[in-house]
C-alpha cells in the first residue's frame, strides 16, 4: 500500500463558523471509528487513481472537460481551493446538482486532497469549439472589463491569463456553453443556500451587468486559452 | 471465319448506335417527365428504405426481439445514429448485417432516415421484471459514487434523451441493454485504429455488476420521452 501526500491533508477550510460547528463533530466521529491509516487521512495510489478516472468519465479525458448531456466543466489546472470548496458547495447545497452532491458526499478529505492536487496538475489543451469571431471582443472585456457599463476587468480576480487563484476558479479553457450557462444564471447556478453565504455573491452583480452577447463573447475567447 | 466475325460486330455496333440514338431521342423527348419522375420515385426509395429498417427495428422503430435484440431507434438522437452507421462502415462495430444495410446508405439517405427515426415517439415495448426498476432510477440518476460509478443521467441526460453522439437509452429494449452492457468490449470500439466515444463507457460497463446492469436496464426499458423529438440541447 503507497500513501500519498500525508502532509496535505489538513487543509480542508471552512466557509462559515455554521459550517464548522455541524461538520467538526462529525468529523470527529468519523476518525474515531475509522482504521489508523484513514485516522492519518492516507489514501493509497490505487484509491486516488480509480477515484480519478470515475471523475473522468463526466469531466473527459485529462479532465479537459466534456460534452455530455449538460456541458460538464474542465477540471484540469483548477486551483485546489477552489475545487475543494465547489464539493464543499455541492454537500452544502449552496450548489445544487444531485448528480455531484452525491459524489462529494462520499469523499474524505484526505481523498479531496488527493483528487484536487492531481486535477491541479494536469494541463490538456483546451477543449474548443466555441465560434471564433468574437473572441478579440471577449479578450478586450476579460483584460479591461467594460468602464462605461461599470463592469470590472476579469483579470483582477481571476488573472492575467485566467488561472485562477486560491477561491477564484480558473477560467482558462473552460468549455465555453458551460460559462455561458453559468453567467446566465448565475443566482440560480452558485450562492443557492441563503444560510450559508460564500464568495460566489461577489460575481452576481458582474454576471447580471454583462448581456448575453458580451457573455458569449468572453466565453468564447476563454474556451481557447491555454 | 474472320470476315464473318467482323460482320457480326458491324452488325451489333450499327444495332447499339441505333439503340442509343434512340434512348437519346427519347430522353430528351421526355426530360421533364422524367425529373419528375425521379423525384417520386427518389421519396419512394426513402419509404421503401424506411419500412425496410422497420422489418427488424419494429414498426415504429420501437425495437424488436427477433432473434438478437433488435434496438428501438425511435427518438434517437440523429448523430448517434449516425456515428453508429458509421461504426459498422468502419468495423468499429462488428455486424455483418449492418455493415452491408450501412454500405448503401448515400449521405442524403442517412440525414433523412435519422431525422425520421428521431421524429417517431411510440411507447416502449416493455417487458422488463419490475421489482428491478426503482434501483435502476436510483443507479441511473445518482450512480454509485461509493464504488466509482457515474451516474448514467450526466451523459444521457435526466430523461435519458441523450445528446449529440450519447445515446437516448429511454424505451430501449430491455435485453438490448443487458447484452450491450454485460459485453461492452466486444460490442463497441472494436477498430483500434478508429478510437471513438464508446471508450468512454468502457471502464463504467466494467464496473456494473449484472444486477446492476439488469437493474439499470429495467428503468431506461420503460421510460417514456416527454417529448416527440429528442432533446438536442447542449
Amino acid at each position: 500500500m503507497s500513501f500519498r501526500r500525508p502532509q496535505r491533508q489538513r487543509r480542508w477550510a471552512f466557509r462559515s463558523p455554521a459550517g464548522a460547528a455541524l461538520i467538526w463533530p462529525a468529523a470527529v466521529l468519523a476518525l474515531s471509528f475509522s482504521s489508523p491509516a484513514t485516522a492519518q487521512g492516507n489514501v493509497s495510489k490505487a484509491e486516488a487513481d480509480a477515484k480519478l478516472r470515475y471523475c473522468e468519465v463526466c469531466h473527459g479525458v485529462s479532465a479537459q472537460g466534456f460534452h455530455g448531456y449538460y456541458p460538464i466543466p474542465r477540471l484540469a489546472g483548477q486551483p485546489t481551493e477552489y475545487l475543494k470548496n465547489q464539493l464543499q458547495a455541492f454537500v452544502e447545497r449552496r450548489r445544487t446538482s444531485n448528480i455531484m452532491f452525491n459524489v462529494g458526499h462520499v469523499l474524505s478529505p484526505a481523498m479531496i486532497d488527493a483528487l484536487t492536487t492531481d486535477f491541479n496538475e494536469l494541463n490538456p489543451k483546451p477543449l474548443g469549439g466555441a465560434p471564433k469571431e468574437n473572441i478579440d471582443e471577449g479578450k478586450k472585456i476579460f483584460e479591461n472589463g467594460i468602464a462605461a457599463a461599470n463592469v470590472p476587468a476579469c483579470a483582477s480576480c481571476h488573472g492575467p491569463e485566467a488561472k485562477g487563484n486560491g477561491p477564484f476558479p480558473r477560467l482558462a479553457g473552460q468549455l465555453h456553453d458551460y460559462i455561458t450557462n453559468k453567467l446566465t444564471n448565475w443566482e440560480k447556478e452558485r450562492g443557492q443556500n441563503p444560510a450559508q453565504p460564500d464568495i460566489s455573491a461577489v460575481m452576481q452583480p458582474i454576471a447580471h451587468t454583462l448581456t448575453q452577447p458580451q457573455i458569449k463573447a468572453v466565453a468564447a475567447y476563454l474556451s481557447y486559452l491555454e | 471465319m474472320r470476315s464473318l466475325n467482323s460482320i457480326q460486330i458491324g452488325r451489333t455496333t450499327r444495332r447499339a448506335r441505333f439503340a442509343f440514338l434512340a434512348a437519346g431521342i427519347l430522353t430528351f423527348a421526355l426530360a421533364g417527365a422524367v425529373s419528375a419522375q425521379h423525384r417520386i420515385s427518389l421519396s419512394g426509395d426513402i419509404q421503401a428504405k424506411i419500412s425496410y429498417c422497420k422489418d427488424c427495428h419494429g414498426v415504429s422503430a420501437q425495437g424488436f426481439n427477433g432473434y438478437y435484440p433488435i434496438p428501438r431507434l425511435a427518438g434517437q438522437q440523429p448523430e448517434y445514429i449516425e456515428n453508429q452507421l458509421r461504426a459498422f462502415i468502419e468495423h468499429r462495430r462488428t455486424n455483418n448485417i449492418m455493415f452491408n444495410v450501412a454500405h448503401s446508405l448515400s449521405p442524403a439517405m442517412i440525414n433523412t432516415l435519422t431525422a425520421h427515426f428521431a421524429s417517431l415517439n411510440p411507447p416502449p415495448i416493455g417487458g422488463a421484471p419490475r421489482q428491478l426498476v426503482a434501483t435502476g432510477r436510483k443507479i441511473f440518476e445518482d450512480g454509485m459514487p461509493e464504488v466509482n460509478i457515474a451516474a448514467c443521467a450526466a451523459c444521457h441526460g435526466p430523461e435519458a434523451t441523450g445528446s449529440g453522439q450519447i445515446p437516448r437509452l429511454a424505451g430501449q429494449l430491455y435485453p438490448y441493454m443487458i447484452k450491450t452492457l454485460s459485453n461492452w468490449d466486444k460490442e463497441r470500439g472494436r477498430n483500434p485504429t478508429v478510437p471513438d466515444a464508446a471508450a468512454i463507457m468502457s471502464p463504467v460497463a466494467h464496473s456494473l455488476n449484472k444486477s446492476q446492469i439488469e437493474a439499470v436496464a429495467a428503468f431506461v426499458s420503460t421510460l417514456r420521452s416527454p417529448r416527440g423529438t429528442p432533446n438536442t440541447v447542449q
